[in-house]
């Protein structure tokens, strides 16, 4: 039996009625109805009957809209679909907005570079050393001495120490030890190149180090004195286009080394860098029996199952036992460990992992200076600050914006969105968002690399060929655009719809205590980072112009000035008829660290050197009779060297500090101090020699400020050696070295001429300080331009919001300037309560670095004022703009609309 | 009549074997052949006949053709060339669950 019309009509109306209503299934259904009803009926039902069993076996209307929801949810519960809408959705809203999704892609993209950059730097720092084989079997040997009231924490160890440990400690397997002796000048046939990365090197090396060995075998190389291993860019420099192996170098002009072995040039993350290693069979101080001297960089490789503790333990006791005898033989008799103990000495060797050396080491003669432990986390505290002011940025502008969105959330709920649907729609905004800011951070990233690595010495690159960086970067990204979405998907998504769709929900700049707190946290970061910066600078400031005792500026340091042998009093004077050049002196011992220095004890005469507290550790440093004048130090005492005095050979000038530390009687001038005589084999007790006092010098600072002004002694040498310094007067430094050079290349033809400027090398000692505060000012910039950004943002959402305020104020006569700092007012105690949090933080941090200085500046008021007030202006500078724009408009246009 | 809770895994496979032996068919019809074959053991609701059409739709294992008919549009599912491959294979593995089921159950009867 067929349905008629009538009947059809019913059931659509009454299906409709009860809620199926959705496209694709309604007419199914009603056909499904259709069908079954005509069923029944065929079986003698009355319609109505025939429908309402039909009806009831869907289960009714709850049945029937199951259906209907199952249906709609099986077409489109599929991820790929739902993820399809979010993101159109996304994309819709990212370019609707496109202002602030401008600034919150712009923000977090430079957020992210800096971030990354940090964190190649770091890993790149964390990987030093990483790839010996055995690194975490490789110790070295760390020395701390305190003698003559000298405090050494070195790298030097006794030289039979190498030999001595595989032989007597079962788990060493192996030692090298290592000796420096500065620069060397090299050349194949005739002209010399100056080399500076050149060491010494038991024959281990390359057994305890991994350093793969391109031509030569890594066993035998070192194992002959006068043989050499050199590296790979030396062989080119050197032999380009031929085989190395097999062939003769020549060193300072006078020996001659075989080269029997080429290896590959060392990793930049080695904490040296050796081009030239020398066979230490060919040293003889190397042989040297005496345990008192520290001279040689020693490393050990343990046994893998060795226990370093217990290494540490024999190798004290070994060490004790060869040293002690020693010490006796100089003191006398009566000497004992415990009594030197007693006195306040200390001779202590401890292990140091090689894996430490790069960040947690900074000894006195370590191969290369080290970065420190400390900055690593310093930089990965900047780096997260920084990012999560970015990430600021976007969480407040999300939820301040929330106000124009809580409609649609609204909507969205009353269609049946469900919470996590709006989560789900918010998160993925914001990972759209974050993914938009990584790549366009790596192209920042890119640019601002180089110069990164300019400013900290290091070759940084990203790494594109690496399969876990995009996976790190695209996890990162994830991360990000989680934590940034996280609050504003939950505080959006929580409204009620009720409220909204009768706009209850006015989520203004009134609101948001969360908001406010964020906004004063980036404030926070960005003060401290100021105030670090002007902190670093001003101390920078502070050593630059401090009085240091002598006069760095205008002296030039000819390098090098032995290989002019018999010619170097004559190339001096020829110099010296020059008007530009003041005067001129001999000596490799300078007021600049990297030079020459040399440690001797010493006592007044009348007191008994047996007696340790006696003894005056003091830097001995040989000069010629133009040292003071050249130099510009000052006499305060006595009179300087004069060559009128021919007994001056045994005379000697010293330095404040050196005139405490002898403790004379009465004046120093015309005393005597002695000391043992010595050689490479160690002192000989028995006999003394001694020198007259003959001047006082006023301290000067020879090495960085951290140090406290040690003990010196100046005394003549008839043949001072190394470094020859002139100090000239003249603007044209260009003519001063030409002058130099020319003369020099007359001279010496094929020797390198290589010259400094003492006050550059001065500068030097501080390069660490200079790279940390411009580090720092960067980062302090950038953050400081990203919590801007988001404050720019944020006031151009308040004036937004509040334009038709604004236009009735207008209309009922507000000033422009009382607008301004309506507007701006609110922002302004946030930046002033970030300010006052920061002070005591940047107080905190700023003296715990400058713990590490002797001489420092002291921590104003002034400093802080200026770090806030910046930080004050340029937030509002930045509120302006917008306010100002807000202020100014015209009160018809904002009241008109509506 | 078997309980519902054991036809939900086989739906499907019906939905699929029935088509491919009977070619072009609507939902309605669907219930009814399904009834017949089963001699009315088996009955399908609409409640979970719907979902699954629409879901192998979606998933191009079915097209669809509408008719007018009088009064009102009736929806006809046919299978495509992948949905006859997929009815192959469900088929094939739904006889080797049943064999793997047998097994498994008579093991448990005679332990």
């Amino acid at each position: 039996m067929q349905l008629n019309a009538e009947h059809i009509a019913y059931i659509i109306k009454d299906l409709h009625y009860r809620g199926i209503v959705a496209e694709g299934i309604q007419d199914e259904l009603v056909d499904h109805v259709c069908s079954a009803t005509e069923n029944r009926m065929q079986q003698g039902h009355r319609f109505i009957d025939a429908y309402h069993d039909v009806l009831k076996s869907f289960g009714y209307t709850q049945g029937l809209r199951k259906a209907q929801f199952e249906t709609l949810h099986a077409e489109n519960h599929k991820t790929k679909i739902m993820f399809k809408n979010y993101l159109t959705i996304a994309v819709r809203n990212l370019r609707k907005n496109s202002f602030y999704s401008f600034i919150n892609i712009l923000g977090l993209s430079v957020g992210v570079a800096v971030c990354m950059i940090i964190v190649f730097f770091v890993i790149h720092e964390l990987s030093y050393d990483s790839h010996h084989k055995n690194a975490d079997q490789i110790y070295r040997i760390k020395s701390e001495i305190i003698f003559g009231g000298n405090h050494y924490n070195m790298t030097y160890a006794p030289a039979p120490i190498a030999e001595t440990l595989p032989l007597e400690i079962p788990e060493v397997e192996a030692a090298v030890h290592f000796r420096e002796r500065g620069s060397y000048l090299v050349k194949r046939e005739t002209e010399n190149i100056k080399e500076k990365n050149v060491i010494w090197a038991g024959k281990d090396f390359f057994k305890i180090f991994t350093v793969p060995m391109l031509e030569g075998n890594p066993e035998k190389s070192l194992e002959e004195p006068n043989t050499m291993a050199i590296s790979k860019r030396t062989a080119e420099k050197f032999f380009p286009g031929e085989s190395a192996l097999g062939q003769t170098l020549i060193l300072d002009n006078r020996w001659n080394f075989k080269i029997t072995g080429v290896y590959e040039d060392m990793p930049a993350t080695s904490h040296f860098h050796f081009d030239i290693i020398l066979s230490m069979e060919g040293l003889s101080e190397a042989k040297s029996p005496s345990w008192l001297s520290n001279n040689f960089q020693t490393y050990i490789l343990l046994h893998p199952d060795a226990d370093p503790k217990a290494v540490e333990d024999k190798l004290m006791k070994l060490v004790m036992d060869h040293i002690a005898p020693q010490i006796a033989q100089v003191f006398g008799d009566d000497f004992t460990i415990d009594k030197f103990k007693e006195s306040g000495n200390k001779i202590e060797y401890t292990l140091q992992p090689l894996s430490d050396i790069h960040l947690k080491s900074d000894l006195f003669g370590e191969f290369e200076p080290n970065f420190n432990m400390a900055y690593v986390y310093l930089f990965s505290a900047v780096a997260l600050f920084i990012l999560a002011i970015a990430c600021i940025n976007f969480m407040n502008l999300s939820t301040a914006r929330s106000a124009n969105r809580a409609k649609e959330v609204g909507v969205r709920k009353v269609m049946g969105s469900y919470r996590s649907h709006l989560v789900r729609q918010f998160l993925s905004e914001s990972i759209l968002l974050s993914f938009l800011s990584f790549i366009i951070a790596i192209g920042i990233a890119y640019f601002l690399l180089p110069v990164f690595n300019d400013l900290a010495g290091r070759q940084l690159s990203i790494p594109f060929g690496s399969i876990s960086f995009y996976l790190f970067v695209i996890g990162a990204a994830i991360v990000t655009g989680l934590l940034a979405g996280v609050y504003p998907s939950f505080f959006l998504s929580a409204f009620k719809p009720v409220n909204v769709l009768k706009g209850n929900v006015s989520l203004g700049m009134k609101s948001g205590f969360i908001r406010s707190s964020l906004v004063v946290f980036q404030f926070f970061i960005s003060i401290i980072l100021i105030i670090s910066t002007l902190a670093v600078f001003n101390q920078l400031n502070f050593i630059q112009t401090k009085k240091i005792g002598f006069n760095k500026d205008q002296v030039i340091i000819v390098e090098d000035a032995d290989v002019l042998g018999n010619n170097r009093i004559a190339y001096k004077n020829e110099i010296l008829k020059n008007s530009m050049i003041v005067s001129g002196t001999f000596s490799g011992f300078l007021p600049v660290s990297g030079t020459w220095r040399t440690d001797n004890p010493w006592w007044a005469e009348g007191k008994n050197p047996a007696q340790s507290e006696n003894l005056v550790s003091i830097q001995n440093w040989a000069v010629d009779s133009d040292y003071l004048k050249t130099l510009g130090m000052s006499i305060k005492d006595g009179r300087d060297f004069s060559e009128a005095f021919p007994s001056d050979s045994s005379a000697v000038i010293l330095n404040e500090t050196a005139v405490k530390n002898f403790s004379f009687d009465g004046s120093p001038i015309g005393k005597k101090i002695l000391t043992f005589q010595g050689d490479e084999q160690g002192f000989d007790p028995d006999k003394t020699e001694s020198l007259t006092v003959i001047g006082v010098v006023e301290n000067f600072h020879f090495e960085s400020l951290k140090e406290n002004v040690g003990a010196v002694m100046l005394f003549l040498s008839k043949q001072p050696q190394g470094y020859l310094s002139f100090r000239f007067q003249s603007q044209d430094t260009k003519a001063v070295i030409d002058l130099l050079e020319s003369k020099w290349k007359e001279m010496a033809p094929d020797q390198p001429f290589t010259y400094t400027f003492l006050n550059e090398r001065f500068g030097n000692m501080y390069a660490n300080e200079v790279r940390l505060g411009k580090i720092f000012g960067i980062f302090a910039a950038f953050a400081i331009i990203i919590a801007c950004l988001g404050l720019f943002a944020l006031t151009a959402f308040t004036a937004e919001q509040r334009t038709k305020e604004i236009g009735i104020r207008k209309v009922l006569g507000a000033s422009v300037t009382s607008i301004v700092v309506l507007l701006s007012k609110e922002f302004g105690k946030l930046v002033l309560i970030a300010f006052i949090l920061a002070s005591p933080v940047a107080w905190w941090a700023v003296n715990k670095w400058l713990e590490d200085y002797q001489y420092k500046i002291t921590l104003g008021w002034t400093l802080f004022a200026v770090a806030g007030l910046a930080a004050f202006v340029i937030a509002l500078l930045t509120m302006s703009f917008q306010s100002i724009k807000a202020a100014v408009s015209n009160p018809v246009n904002s009241l008109r609309s509506e | 009549m078997h309980s519902p809770e054991l036809l939900k895994g086989t739906l499907q496979t019906i939905v699929l074997k029935v088509l491919k032996d009977h070619g072009k068919m609507y939902g309605y019809e669907i219930t009814q052949r399904v009834k017949e074959l089963s001699a009315d053991r088996i009955l399908l609701t609409e409640g979970a006949l719907y979902p699954t059409l629409h879901k192998l739709e979606a998933e191009g294992l079915l097209k669809t053709e509408i008719v007018n008919i009088g009064k009102r549009m009736r929806k006809y599912y046919t299978l495509t060339a992948p949905g006859k491959v997929e009815a192959k294979e469900r088929v094939t593995e739904f006889m080797d669950f049943i064999k793997t089921m047998g097994n498994v159950l008579n093991v448990q009867m005679t332990s």
